[in-house]
């Protein structure tokens, strides 16, 4: 459906990192105490709340919005995987738009780095089952290869797009990994192996963070901030796969590529409007391959010409259609609950014209897409409107 | 002197694969077959994911396919302290003449694996049980 009635009021996002200091509910908190200060409100002003992580601990995300208060509202706990984020921001809009609550937050968080290490016992990370065997970077990497095999795709196109992308990290003050030099695709490909033929640079980190995003209607928004660009959510679209011969069910990490290019069909579709309209785009770059598959699944190029597209640098800052201006998933990093609420908090600085050095001249349009689990894909667009 | 007695082989996970008996006969995937439109999965379902009818038959799938991709993982295994000693491990994608696709660990070294070449079905320990038990489970090697 297509959304007319939700505008974005605030957002905030605790710089992604390791943070052993800090716990999860710690690390919520200062994400949301930021996203309620955009929005120039208090906790008392949130009707609805939808609270994303991807860790196994029952009733998290309840105790998380406690430390923002106690005031009695709604609070639903959301997990899709790696698309988490997003799609607690999706039941935040369409809890506006329904008119069942004129502001709604989604707040996301997690702390990928404990899990990582064992240390919360993340659901299949360790243990003795058919799916936990094969690491996430293998089903990327096989992806990657039978590219290779059918479009002739070198290892130095993936090296681009994760040089790109860390180097657009390091213009983004939120980012996880912020280089201190310009990194080049040959020191991409020099770092360790991971999956052949991906390396540990095209690859996102483990990290900790959280994000949060505050909607109302867009009256309410104009109101309290009436100098400020207007963000509007024009579609927010979530498919899971359809059933083609041959699908994979055990271990499904990278799924139908398909899904994306329906999901994004909808969305488009929703908002009326199509790729050409669009200015920016973030994307599921957890490995860089991902993202010269989704140039062609988000309908940037046609299909077999992603590759013509990156090395034109048409999906770099300055480019045609740039892509993970914050740095993606590979250097903005990806904590996994919060991922898809830190592409809501870049997606709104480039639309208020708010992004610095990395900002999209004359940004008016923005896409977010992330997957979650192989098995899940949301497409959302954005408006700015001065 | 005494021979030790042969060590039992127990699935990593049950109901995915056969442990035959004798040791040099494949294993076999358990899948299914959906009754009304023919389709076959792994692993064992009861409702078909291509027409939703309800009931499928039990069927054994492989031992052979055709590998649709692959790669060479150089980061370690899940449970384990090294990727077999630093070398790696293949992990692949097999297409099973039935239909499924298979995404399981292969055995070989990396100069082995092209796509498209045949596969078999075989079991790999992982790991002991404290018993004295082998965990094992199914993965494929280039067939000649």
């Amino acid at each position: 459906m297509k959304l007319e009635n939700v505008a974005v009021l605030g957002v905030g996002q605790v710089r992604f990192g390791v943070h052993r200091a800090k716990s999860a509910l710690e690390l919520a908190r200062d994400a949301g105490l930021l996203a309620l200060a955009d929005a120039g409100l208090d906790l008392r002003g949130v009707g609805e709340a939808f609270v994303g992580y991807i860790q196994p601990a029952p009733m998290v995300g309840i105790k998380a919005m406690k430390e923002l208060g106690l005031t009695g509202l709604p609070v639903t706990h959301v997990e899709n995987a790696s698309a988490t984020g997003l799609v607690a921001f999706r039941e935040a809009a369409h809890a506006v738009a329904s008119g069942r609550a004129p502001v709604a937050l989604a707040l996301g968080f997690d702390k990928m780095s404990e899990m990582a290490r064992g240390g919360q016992g993340g659901r299949g990370i360790g243990r003795d089952s058919i799916d936990s065997v094969i690491l996430p970077a293998a089903y990327f990497a096989l992806w990657a290869m039978r590219r290779m095999h059918e479009r002739g795709t070198k290892p130095e196109h993936f090296a681009k797009i994760a040089a790109k992308n860390w180097n657009h990290g390091a213009l983004c003050p939120v980012a996880d990994r912020q280089a201190d030099h310009r990194v080049t695709p040959e020191e991409v490909l020099a770092s360790a192996k991971i999956a052949e033929p991906l390396t540990a640079m095209m690859a996102c980190p483990a990290d900790d963070g959280a994000a949060c995003a505050i909607l109302a209607t867009p009256e309410w928004v104009r109101k309290l901030h009436p100098g400020r660009p207007l963000v509007r959510v024009l579609a927010s679209a979530l498919q899971t796969e359809t059933y083609t011969p041959g699908h994979t069910f055990v271990g499904p990490v990278v799924g139908p590529s398909t899904m994306s290019r329906d999901t994004a069909n909808e969305a488009y579709r929703d908002a009326g409007l199509g790729p050409e309209d669009v200015d920016l785009a973030l994307c599921h770059d957890a490995f860089a391959n991902e993202e010269l598959e989704y140039y062609e699944l988000l309908g940037f190029c046609p299909e077999g010409e992603g590759e013509k597209l990156l090395e034109a640098g048409e999906t770099a800052l300055g480019g045609r259609i740039p892509f993970n201006t914050d740095g993606g998933l590979i250097a903005r990093g990806h904590p996994g609950g919060p991922t898809g609420l830190a592409m809501v908090h870049e997606v709104v600085h480039q639309l208020r014209g708010e992004a610095g050095d990395r900002q999209v001249e004359g940004a008016r349009t923005a896409l977010a897409h992330l997957v979650g689990g192989g098995s899940v894909c949301t497409v959302n667009l954005f408006e700015g409107v001065s | 002197m005494t021979e030790s007695p042969p060590r039992r082989r127990v699935p990593i996970e049950p109901g995915f694969f056969t442990i035959p008996d004798d040791p040099a006969e494949p294993p076999r995937l358990l899948g299914s077959r959906c009754r009304a439109c023919g389709e076959h999965f792994f692993p064992r379902r009861e409702v078909c994911a291509r027409c939703l009818a309800r009931g499928c038959d039990d069927v054994l799938l492989g031992p052979r396919g055709a590998l649709h991709t692959w790669t060479w993982v150089h980061v370690p295994f899940f449970g384990r302290k090294s990727a077999d000693g630093g070398a790696g491990y293949g992990v692949g994608q097999v297409d099973l003449p039935e239909g499924p696709r298979i995404q399981a660990v292969l055995s070989g070294a990396q100069r082995d694996f092209a796509i498209g070449m045949p596969m078999a079905l075989e079991l790999e320990t992982v790991r002991e049980t404290p018993e004295g038990d082998a965990v094992v489970i199914h993965r494929f090697r280039p067939s000649v």
